[in-house]
């Protein structure tokens, strides 16, 4: 049981075509990001949000942080999507990775999982999830 | 013409970044900030891209002396509702941060 790296969930991109999420800043849904430790196990087939291995500490509660969406635009022939940096402030938590799900659809659904690579800890202090850039070769949701 | 394919990849990554017993300093947030607003290509041409370095390490520092300020004032704010709360010494103890 342990984080295998980064994934798309499956099920995103069904429900993508379903119409089941919606990006756009203000007026989509609201997204959130929740933490685990190295006990959770999330592969692309994983679907929900859920509070098994999910983190426990100062300054976390359970089901995450409210995440600031980014509204999907697009370059060439790529669309892409993202979410704005995410931070626990005054806060002691140990996290090994983290899932992005939908708060708003029934369900929580999730849209990625996250690896971080290792144990990250922040101690009486700040952790935060920086995301990557946003165009059309690194942001976080990229169809092309 | 119909796109053959449509594809989602496994291909991106997060940084996560974590403090001990401090928040992050304003150059760490600034650094963070300029990455976000200006990337660059490492296949740019050489001049371009020299340039383009020297103008984000200038937003970076732009970028930090501006929230060092937004720190300072907010302090004030923080100074004077904890003096009108009857807190004097908290207050002055946000005040010499």
């Amino acid at each position: 049981m342990a984080f295998t790296g980064n994934f798309m969930c499956t099920s995103f991109k069904q429900e993508l075509l379903q119409g089941v999420h919606n990006l756009t800043l203000s007026t989509g849904n609201a997204f959130k990001m929740a933490l685990y430790t190295n006990s959770a196990s999330f592969t692309a087939a994983t679907t929900a949000y859920t509070t098994g291995n999910e983190v426990t500490g100062t300054g976390y509660s359970a089901g995450g942080d409210a995440l600031t969406n980014v509204t999907p635009t697009n370059t060439g022939t790529t669309a892409f999507a993202e979410f704005g940096d995410l931070t626990w402030s005054t806060s002691t938590i140990t996290a090994r990775g983290a899932l992005i799900y939908n708060d708003t659809a029934a369900g929580d659904p999730t849209l990625v999982v996250l690896d971080f690579g290792s144990d990250k800890s922040s101690s009486a202090g700040d952790f935060s999830v920086v995301m990557p850039t946003y165009n059309a070769t690194s942001a976080l949701i990229r169809i092309a | 013409m119909l796109t053959p394919e449509l594809g989602m990849s496994n291909d991106f990554k997060v940084e996560v970044a974590t403090t001990q017993n401090r928040g992050f300093t304003p150059e760490e947030i600034a650094h963070r900030c300029a990455d976000r607003i200006i990337a660059i290509s490492d296949r740019a041409d050489p001049v371009l891209q020299q340039q383009a370095y020297a103008f984000k390490n200038e937003m970076e520092r732009v970028i930090a002396d501006y929230m060092r300020q937004a720190i300072s004032s907010d302090r004030t704010t923080v100074y004077n509702a904890l003096l009108e709360a009857g807190n004097p010494e908290l207050a002055e103890l946000i005040r010499r941060l």
